[in-house]
């Protein structure tokens, strides 16, 4: 097989969401074939298995296979239909009329109604539910199903991105009537796959589903087996024992690219990565401060450093290709010496400012990144250390207890800009970890959930970030690349990323006998 | 049997004392269970709701009452983030674990006798200096540091064993052996420099005795001196400190079974810190206590019947 | 002083001064930015003339971070074994000369607690306090007090029973005393040399907890850091391993040949197989 890369679109500018690209890929003419097992090496952990209450990336990206939602998007974020054959918004914008697909079985058998589609919706919406995405629902005032196949949702209040929060499985999963007790454990859903088992830390196990309403997958099974080592995952690549892995490590993605023996898809992109200030910490009041330490990042240089160049730098953390992406907004130089006198006329001289960087050892490039920005702040008179946190650790004390001066976090593109912008600036949202309470953010986020011309909407965010930017509430660092590694006899690769760039779906995907 | 039951007793109560230590370690931990439930979509009114569910906000005697009340009747608990029941689950890592134990054990026992006795024959030789050397460079070195260097060869050079994860022996025998060899040489060869050194100095110390003069002086073939009437005799010590080193080898797991992946007792409890599984964290640091002491009695009570005089004392 | 001539414990001495220097000197003569700048036109650069020791993964210099780590490694297993013996100390010898209840209770209690590993111990201790170099000290330290204990309350039940200290008693002299002029400077010898071999388990300890990531913290130089952060990059650059790993090793196994030396000098009676 001749190695060649090809992009599936060109480029970011030309409209295509995922810029994605296949090396050494199996000859176009192979023809798929059903059966075998893939054997998957997951880079994560899944968490809580219950579609509504996982808020996890990882695990959201093998339910991706379990789970079917009522709407969808395309490659260019635009929402489809799914389980829903068709959708009407009306005139003044409260009220969507799902027409659903007839024929669409659960896993367990049962044909799925409007009964099913009000019961998910109600029971994400339940604050008792515990779901991610509950304020979804927040302004639904009925659900009606006038007969098997139409839901109608009413409104008491415009919602612009309600439909198109619908298109992700968070809140748009629909599950048969009923199951909620057993999501936790055994997820039952209208996808590809049928969930068998999962063993937690160590693997999961999917079945194909044969009535699935999209016709039945190739693979028989898909075990995800889950090691977060990166050389683990690689070294199960070669011996064999792994048919693909996801993440390829950074520093090895040259060398693995140019070996004929395997199989690369890369993306663009995975997530984003952003630096984050506690707003409630006395220094980090006075934006001069935030400001200084985001002129002492070299933000190229640190992508290089923590993520030997898988990535591309951003000023703004909306989805790239999308209408709300602010383009004028261009990241601060580094610039050492400006930021000593920024910290100097805001009462801090050399040495003064004193700062603990807590760093998840989840993300072990975090780690990396911290240490580089340590050079950097020390340099610039700020007297920083580095604390580093378990995965829970930095859950209990950053993201719940605000207990940090300075972290780090990265997102999965969140593409959706109400979801993205509200959950974390508006002073309410439910990612605003960092205690940012700005009155301009506040009324921009909600005026947006209210205008429903799509060009004003991405002004409004266009906007939110110029102020986030201008205030330096947060520093916004890079989007960062998704690979997926794999051995010649995986087939159908190209069809495998989500739009949403994070979830996997196995659905057209198949083994070479 | 005054013994036995003086023995039968103080255990008990050392394993009361474990589950009081367990749970007051535990319970400064930081952090808790609740937060860990609710991970990213914590938020305080919900955290407050949920540890009260949980029974978190009881006085900590009576959550050490209920805690123990359930071991005792079998009910130990769901692990948070396994959302598994503890009892089967433990066990289940446990096999794993016993499995590495076994073979790290036998791998060190396998070269150490040989090696500390061919030592403690040729004292003060190059032979000696050899096996102590040896021996003592096993012991300098980490075990963790054996595992990377065991992978690099094994597994990325040769490619002929698998560098992490875990297969139940119930499922593929040979794969599981596979798969538990590279933690268990790691583990073994930091075990076998001390068990070398151990039966060097025992076999030192026995064939300075009078019955090996005497068997000598029969005109016994040194063959038959050395590994009839010396090993015999030194076999006993060495497995009191073979026993002893069960408590080791639990707390080598901790850092071998993470960086093989190998999904055993070690792993488990790992993770079970690293999330702050508090239930599990409990169930797991008492299990292992609890098997440490409990090699350690079976090591004093095979003591017992190999050599009658310890009932005197 | 016969047993410092031989071979092993001349290298034992050897290794162990050689560390000793260079924990107390590298840190005055090698600038502590050495250990942390990084070059990003270097990384994972191997051994080489520039880079004695290589470099790893953010292109730091792997000579000055593995001659400045010593201080970290010394200074922690120093510190930690300290404080075992400050804490094991007094509890060994109440326990072991007035015998009786205290002795019972106090030995109870060592002894559930050395059916705890003691790297678990270690581990749990630290993921209570959090991770940082002070609490590390801590986590080790208590980790191997019952041990420390356990052996020092041996060695004064032994010297309790001299003839001289029931002399002692006899006239009359009182306990604080007793234990000042008598068991002290009686158990010092076999405390030292368990001391010794004591600091070598605890540089094993730092790099296990730091390995899990729960002992020293970024960008501090500390051995077991650096071979935890290796594992990324292993079959690329195995020396941002082998290094650090030889130099555990070669600390480990000084203070191995020093601690045995010392015995055979300081406490013939436990000499192996003596």
């Amino acid at each position: 097989m001749k190695r060649r890369d090809f992009l599936k679109s060109t480029s970011a500018l030309l409209g295509g969401t995922i810029i994605y690209s296949l090396a050494a890929p199996m000859a176009a003419n192979a023809q798929p074939v059903t059966g075998g097992t893939l054997i998957w090496g997951h880079s994560e952990t899944t968490q809580n298995l219950d579609m509504h209450q996982t808020g996890t990336a990882s695990t959201g990206r093998v339910l991706q296979n379990v789970h079917s939602s009522i709407v969808t998007v395309d490659k260019d974020l635009n929402v489809i239909p799914n389980l829903a054959e068709s959708f009407e918004q009306s005139a003044d914008g409260l009220t969507y009329t799902f027409k659903l697909r007839s024929g669409v079985k659960f896993h367990d058998g049962s044909d799925m109604t409007s009964a099913d589609v009000k019961y998910s919706f109600e029971r994400c919406k339940d604050p008792a539910t515990g779901a991610v995405n509950f304020e979804v629902f927040n302004a639904v005032k009925s659900i009606d199903t006038p007969d098997p196949m139409t839901v109608i949702v009413t409104l008491d209040k415009i919602n612009a991105p309600f439909l198109s929060r619908l298109a992700e499985n968070g809140a748009g999963v629909i599950m048969p009537e009923g199951s909620g007790d057993v999501q936790g454990t055994t997820p039952i859903g209208a996808g590809p796959f049928k969930f068998v088992r999962r063993e937690f830390g160590n693997e999961v196990e999917l079945a194909r589903f044969d009535d699935y309403w999209e016709g039945p997958a190739y693979l028989d099974k898909v075990i995800a087996r889950e090691i977060t080592e990166p050389t683990v995952r690689l070294t199960g690549l070669r011996t064999g024992e792994l048919h693909m892995i996801n993440d390829i490590p950074a520093d090895r993605m040259a060398e693995i690219k140019s070996d004929p023996a395997f199989q690369v898809v890369t993306w663009f992109p995975l997530n984003w990565d952003f630096v984050n200030f506690n707003h409630d910490f006395e220094p980090f009041k006075d934006p001069r401060v935030r400001k200084a330490l985001d002129m002492m990042i070299d933000k190229e240089q640190l992508l290089e450093g923590a993520l030997w160049g898988e990535g591309q730098v951003t000023a703004s953390p909306s989805y790239p290709t999308s209408a709300s992406y602010n383009h004028d907004l261009k990241q601060r130089a580094q610039d050492i010496g400006g930021a000593r006198a920024l910290l100097e006329e805001a009462g801090y001289g050399p040495g003064e400012l004193k700062v603990v960087f807590k760093v998840t050892t989840n993300y072990p490039y975090h780690v990396e990144a911290a240490q580089i920005m340590l050079e950097w702040f020390r340099e610039g008179g700020v007297d920083m250390s580095i604390e580093q946190l378990t995965w829970s650790d930095w859950l209990s004390q950053v993201w719940v207890d605000k207990d940090f001066q300075i972290s780090m976090m990265n997102f999965f593109t969140l593409w959706e800009p109400d979801f993205l912008y509200y959950s974390l600036w508006n002073s309410t949202g439910a990612f605003n970890y960092r205690k940012i309470s700005d009155p301009v953010i506040d009324d921009l986020t909600e005026k947006a959930r209210i205008t429903t011309d799509p060009q004003a909407r991405a002004d409004i965010y266009k906007a939110v970030q110029k102020r986030v930017f201008d205030e330096t509430h947060d520093v916004y660092l890079w989007f960062r690349n998704g690979s997926i590694g794999a051995v010649p006899g995986v087939g159908g690769l190209d069809t495998i990323v989500h739009p949403n760039g994070s979830n996997l779906n196995f659905h057209k995907v198949w083994l070479q006998a | 049997m005054i013994y036995l039951l003086n023995r039968s007793v103080s255990f008990a109560i050392t394993l009361l004392l474990i589950s009081v230590i367990t749970f007051a370690v535990t319970n400064i931990l930081p952090g808790d269970v609740a937060m860990m439930i609710m991970g990213t979509q914590s938020n305080p009114e919900a955290l407050a709701g949920l540890r009260e569910s949980l029974g978190l906000n009881d006085p900590l005697v009576t959550q050490y009452l209920r805690w123990i009340g359930g071991m005792l009747t079998g009910d130990w608990g769901t692990s948070l983030v396994f959302k598994e029941e503890i009892g089967p689950l433990l066990l289940q890592k446990m096999t794993a674990s016993s499995l590495i134990v076994v073979m790290s054990m036998t791998i060190a026992l396998t070269a150490a006798v040989p090696l500390g006795v061919w030592a403690a024959v040729h004292r003060d030789k190059w032979q000696d200096t050899a096996s102590s050397t040896t021996a003592l460079l096993g012991v300098s070195l980490p075990d963790f540091f054996w595992g990377i260097m065991l992978i690099l060869l094994f597994a990325r050079a040769l490619g002929w064993l698998p560098s992490s994860g875990f297969v139940d022996p119930g499922e593929d025998f040979l794969r599981a052996l596979k798969h538990a060899f590279l933690p268990s040489l790691a583990l073994g060869l930091g075990l076998m420099a001390h068990l070398t050194r151990m039966t060097r100095a025992t076999m030192t110390g026995i064939l300075a005795q009078e019955f090996i003069r005497v068997a000598r002086a029969k005109g016994l073939p040194e063959r038959t001196v050395v590994w009839r009437y010396g090993l015999a005799n030194a076999i006993g010590p060495v497995m009191t400190v073979a026993g002893l080193q069960v408590g080791y080898l639990f707390g080598s797991i901790i850092v071998m079974e993470s960086l093989f992946n190998y999904t055993g007792m070690g792993w488990l409890t790992y993770q079970a810190l690293l999330n702050r599984d508090i239930p599990l964290i409990q169930a797991s640091v008492f299990v292992i206590a609890a098997v440490v002491m409990l090699a350690n009695l079976i090591v004093d009570l095979a003591y017992v019947l190999v050599d009658p005089r310890i009932r005197l004392g | 002083m016969k047993g410092f001539l031989n071979a092993k414990g001349l290298i034992g001495i050897v290794l162990v001064s050689a560390v000793l220097l260079i924990a107390i000197f590298a840190p005055m003569i090698i600038p502590a930015e050495f250990a942390t700048k990084m070059n990003m036109r270097a990384r994972l650069d191997p051994p080489s003339l520039e880079y004695l020791f290589g470099t790893d993964q953010l292109g730091r210099n792997m000579f000055y971070r593995v001659m400045l780590g010593a201080r970290t490694s010394l200074t922690i297993a120093v510190t930690a074994v300290a404080m075992s013996v400050a804490i094991g100390l007094p509890l060994g010898i109440i326990s072991g000369y007035f015998g009786g209840l205290t002795d019972n209770v106090l030995m109870r209690l060592v002894d559930t607690l050395l059916s705890f590993p003691a790297l678990l111990l270690a581990l749990t201790i630290s993921a209570v306090l959090g991770p940082n170099l002070q609490n590390t000290i801590i986590a080790i330290g208590i980790a191997f007090t019952p041990f420390l204990a356990r052996i020092i309350r041996g060695e004064a039940l032994r010297v309790t029973q001299m003839p001289y200290v029931e002399a002692a008693r006899a006239a009359g002299t009182t306990d604080a005393l007793i234990i000042l002029r008598h068991i002290l400077p009686n158990i010092m010898p076999p405390v030292i040399v368990q001391a010794t071999i004591s600091l070598a388990f605890a540089i094993l300890a730092e790099a296990g907890l730091s390995f899990l990531g729960l002992g020293t913290q970024p960008p501090r130089a500390s051995w077991g850091l650096m071979i935890q952060a290796s594992r990324d990059y292993l079959d690329v650059a195995p020396w941002t391993a082998l290094v650090p790993g030889a130099a555990v090793a070669l600390t480990v196994l000084g203070l191995n040949m020093f601690g045995d030396v010392l015995r055979d000098v300081l406490d013939p009676r436990a000499r192996a197989g003596g």
